[in-house]
């Protein structure tokens, strides 16, 4: 569809928010327990905060939940029935990050390829994201590396940028111009002056990124082209406590395990959060593990997440640069420090 | 079908080992869905481990007990829970009736709440000391070594002072898996340029992030501290200021360790660890004979009041303990020598205090330790404790169990000491109950109720209280905060946490009284395991089977590296080096028959590439296959040959 570039004032938002939550659910970063900042389902507009770091804990489970029900399987008679669970519930992700955006929009590309998953897809496609823009990078973020920030240009439903007074309102899909049409008043067309304010405040914040970045570039040459050593992925391993931390908050990772859980006698099949990192995440029920050793699993998650195999499939590498490993590792195995490891063929010297 | 969600965040206090991390715990429409980490805790800031990520899993998906169960005919049968508290009274009233004697175990897996309330029962309820938790004997040596050097049984470092020392000795367990948040920190310690020194047997994940690793026998981490302290005075390198005015013994000390074999690692070692101006001296629990471990235990303290470092702010001493609550255990008392507070049975105040507050005498009787009274009482009251799965002994405990005329198990999960049980009241888990727990390094921190406890389940506090009151002890609690104010007059350290610490904070410290007394300055023992004649020994690995914890078990992503090994090696295995398996002419998987002077065991091989020649050991989990040749040692010589 062709964008739609409207305002709202600020003295605004609330109204809008109330409508929203007429009309469904409404996810916003809020104040968790002593300082904490975590996406949550809000009950009023005064819940949610407009100026924070990026939540921790990343809003992917809004599209993938870490238990999530997928199929109740039944007993009738001699057989079973089974029948699938959807979550089609209508949710609003208010205030959520550039690279969030993106690694949602990443989520969606992985499970619209065949065979389509229609778990994930009711759920996503009910779900309407609505971001706001970074006016500088945070503390730990290099999303400008992976394309991911700190504006976008497509992948949002709606995009907000803070222009002072008024929030800019890039509205880029259907499902954005759902969300302004049942509070059309509110809204008016943005004048030019503020969409080259816009544009004047994305060339800011991307001068603001310093020299802190992730060469993807010559670590996808060396990791395309097998050169690194299995050296430098057991010394990167040791010091990795295989917590899975990395890949359970990163905001592109989907894999995932599958259990059955038992309730009144039927059957609730889950599929749930899982990690390339955990030794028994590939152990076969014969007792062989293709990839037994931390330094193959480790080879294994950076070889998916920035080789030329899967960036020539995805059209990106598997990192949306939000900096959340780094804050989650519990060693210092995290991207920017392997992805620099690749590059310079050196671990901690 | 569809689902519209109803999220709920709530903080809450990891459940599995003793590092004190806190997250939230995530509810979806009254069901837990998973778990998200926290920026603010200051003991985890944002990072978690693979348990601490799962940490929803095993209340959700594990074998729940949802209903009172008493057992008739051989069976458990549901029953209400005024019939099963009756059952329970009456049984347990004929036993004391008839002079038979009665213990209760407390858990390290419970909060400090159901531990002071199972302490209260027993004591005041049952008038007995036989109050104890199965964990306890594992780490008992550990705390009274410290004990015995410092007058204290507290740490005196926190996990974050540990990422800015200049010197790590570590005393391997295992840190890596054993505590991951414990190994972040001297990660980043190591990151930063600290020398760590590690002390074990196998080639660990820290022992190759280490500057240097002594490498030992089983049972010879003793000879190795002895090593370290004769290499500091031998170097003259004891802090005077702390020798002279805060530590006794130490003449002994010099001609102990006189004639003491010292390397020249241990020298460089000793003189790391002198020199810094901070360190970080970590223990888990070793092995040994007798009483090695509680002397290893004093001698490690001992290095680190000669070094001057229990007197500096940010350098000291943490002892490893295996389970999260295993501090709040023994502050509630839950120990047969000990009172709340950890204070001895016979200290005549602290016996008054509790008489005051409890309105009942106290039991003069000394009472035994968990592994002894099993074998001798009618009657058991277990809180959330599993025996044959903790207990280094755990086929004896089964037959103990087995044989008990009254077992009554209170707990959220189906343990093997529920099947063995006559009664089971079902209680809520960490996920659904209010209390706190403290962690090894001190901290006194919330659970807090994320759902409903499943079926007719009550939070484990109410059942105990009511028990209490059913035997004439005086309880009036509406919420497990009240019991928490019981808790700070009965161990007045308690009374320093204040309640918003714990509701509007992540929790609080207890401070450590700032003068401390005189440090007694012990060397180890040092005894020789083996002879000419039974050159090898034969050694437990580790201290704790998290396979069987129902926290790991009854999780799906943390129970399968448990399961595979239980299903690949349904008799266990015992781990050699490949000169010992060539020598035998054995290879992984043939069997081999070991002989100690307890007994002996058929079982099959691993063969590893970091033993040094000589040396067996048996994985925890499967320390029961071995149960002859072991008995009660944790390490002992064998003779090995090919069966």
């Amino acid at each position: 569809m062709q964008p739609i570039v409207l305002t709202i004032q600020k003295q605004e938002i609330a109204k809008w928010l109330e409508k929203l939550l007429e009309t469904g659910e409404v996810i916003a970063p809020g104040a968790g327990h002593c300082g904490d900042v975590i996406f949550s389902t809000i009950s009023s507009p005064a819940q949610v905060l407009w100026d924070f770091e990026n939540p921790l804990h990343p809003p992917k489970q809004f599209v993938l939940p870490q238990t999530d029900p997928i199929v109740a399987i039944k007993r009738n008679g001699q057989g079973h029935e089974v029948e699938p669970i959807y979550d089609d519930t209508r949710r609003f992700l208010f205030n959520v990050r550039s690279c969030d955006v993106k690694g949602i929009a990443f989520l969606t590309r992985m499970h619209e390829m065949e065979p389509a998953d229609a778990s994930y897809l009711r759920r996503a496609n009910s779900l309407t994201v609505i971001s706001l823009t970074c006016s500088a990078p945070c503390p730990l973020g290099f999303c400008v590396c992976s394309d991911s920030g700190p504006f976008l240009s497509g992948g949002y439903d709606i995009q907000l940028t803070d222009l002072g007074e008024n929030y800019l309102v890039e509205v880029g899909t259907e499902k954005g111009e759902a969300a302004v049409s049942n509070a059309a008043n509110l809204f008016r067309t943005a004048t030019e002056g503020e969409v080259s304010l816009r544009k004047r405040l994305e060339t800011a914040a991307r001068n603001r990124f310093g020299q802190e970045t992730c060469h993807f570039a010559s670590a996808m040459r060396r990791i395309s082209t097998g050169r690194v050593e299995d050296a430098l992925w057991e010394k990167i391993s040791d010091w990795c406590l295989e917590c899975g931390g990395c890949s359970l908050i990163c905001p592109t990772c989907y894999c995932f395990s599958v259990k059955d859980r038992v309730r009144d006698g039927d059957w609730i099949r889950c599929r749930t959060w899982d990690s390339c990192q955990y030794a028994a995440f590939t152990l076969e029920a014969s007792g062989h593990n293709p990839r037994e050793h931390r330094k193959e699993r480790m080879k294994r998650r950076f070889f998916h997440k920035v080789s030329a195999q899967y960036y020539v499939r995805d059209g990106t590498v598997g990192c949306v640069g939000c900096g959340r490993c780094i804050k989650v590792c519990l060693g210092t195995a995290h991207m920017p420090a392997v992805v620099g490891a690749i590059r310079k063929g050196k671990w901690h010297e | 079908m569809s689902i519209p969600s109803d999220m709920l965040t709530i903080p809450t206090t990891c459940p599995f080992c003793a590092c004190g991390c806190g997250f939230y715990l995530l509810a979806n429409k009254g069901e837990l869905v998973g778990v998200a980490p926290s920026e603010t805790h200051p003991v985890s800031r944002g990072r978690l481990c693979a348990r601490g990520w799962a940490a929803h899993e095993a209340p959700l998906w594990g074998s729940r007990l949802r209903e009172p169960l008493v057992k008739r005919n051989g069976t458990l049968e549901s029953v209400s829970w005024a019939e099963a508290l009756d059952h329970v009274t009456g049984r347990i009233k004929d036993l004391i009736d008839a002079g038979k004697s009665i213990g209760v175990l407390g858990s390290p897996r419970a909060t400090n709440e159901e531990n002071y309330l199972a302490g209260k029962l027993a004591r005041a309820g049952f008038q007995t000391n036989n109050v104890d938790f199965s964990y306890h004997s594992i780490c008992r040596p550990l705390i009274a070594g410290l004990e015995e050097v410092t007058g204290e049984y507290a740490c005196s470092i926190s996990l974050n002072d540990i990422e800015s020392s200049e010197t790590i000795l570590l005393i391997e367990g295992n840190l890596a898996k054993t505590h991951p948040r414990a190994a972040f920190s001297v990660m980043k310690a190591v990151e930063t340029g600290a020398r760590l020194i590690t002390i074990g047997y196998t080639r660990t994940q820290m022992a190759s992030l280490s500057s240097l690793c002594l490498q030992t026998a089983p049972g010879g981490e003793g000879e190795v501290i002895n090593g370290l302290l004769a290499g500091v005075l031998h170097l003259g390198l004891e802090d005077r200021i702390s020798v002279a005015g805060h530590c006794e013994g130490y003449d002994a000390l010099r001609r102990d360790v006189g004639a003491v074999k010292m390397t020249e690692e241990m020298q460089r070692a000793a003189e790391w660890i002198a020199r810094a101006k901070r360190a970080s001296l970590l223990m888990a629990p070793t092995s040994g004979q007798g009483d090695q471990p509680r002397k290893d235990a004093a001698a490690f303290a001992t290095l680190a009041a000669i070094t001057g470092h229990l007197n500096r702010p940010g350098s000291g001493l943490l002892l490893l303990l295996g389970r999260s609550n295993v501090r709040g255990a023994c502050d509630m008392g839950v120990a047969p020598d000990r009172l709340p507070g950890y204070q001895p049975f016979y200290d005549g105040r602290s016996q008054q205090r509790l008489q005051d507050l409890w309105g009942k005498k106290l039991p003069s009787a000394r009472g035994l330790d968990a592994e002894s009274f099993l074998q001798s009482v009618s009657g058991l009251i277990v809180l959330a404790d599993d025996p044959p799965s903790v207990l280094p002994m755990g086929q004896r405990a089964m037959a103990a169990m087995e044989r008990m005329e009254s077992l009554v198990v209170l707990d959220a999960f189906v343990t093997p000491t529920v099947g063995a049980a006559h009664a089971v009241l079902p209680i809520a888990s960490f996920a659904e109950t209010e209390g706190t727990l403290t962690s090894m390094e001190g901290r006194v921190q919330r659970v807090r109720a994320t759902t409903d406890p499943p079926g007719e389940a009550r939070p484990g506090w109410q059942v105990l209280a009511e028990l209490c009151a059913r035997f004439d002890v005086r309880v009036s609690f509406s919420s497990a905060t009240d019991v928490l104010r019981e808790i700070a007059q009965a161990a007045p350290r308690y009374a320093r946490i204040g309640q918003r610490m714990l509701d509007e904070g992540w929790g609080g410290t207890l401070a450590e009284d700032s003068a401390r007394g005189k440090f007694v300055l012990h060397a180890t023992g040092v005894a020789a395991l083996t002879s000419a004649e039974r050159p090898q020994v034969l050694a437990r690995d580790g201290a704790f089977d998290w396979g069987r914890d129902p926290l790991v078990s009854f999780s799906p992503t943390l129970s399968r590296d448990y399961q595979s090994q239980r299903k690949l090696f349904p008799n266990g295995f015992v781990e050699m080096c490949k000169q010992d398996a060539d020598e035998l002419g054995v290879r992984a998987g043939w069997q081999v028959k070991l002989t100690s002077v307890h007994g002996d065991a058929v079982v099959p091989i691993q063969v590893r590439t970091d033993l040094k020649p000589g040396v067996l050991l048996v994985p925890y989990a499967f320390r029961d296959h071995v149960a002859n040749v072991l008995c009660t040692d944790s390490v002992t010589a064998v003779k090995v040959e090919q069966a």
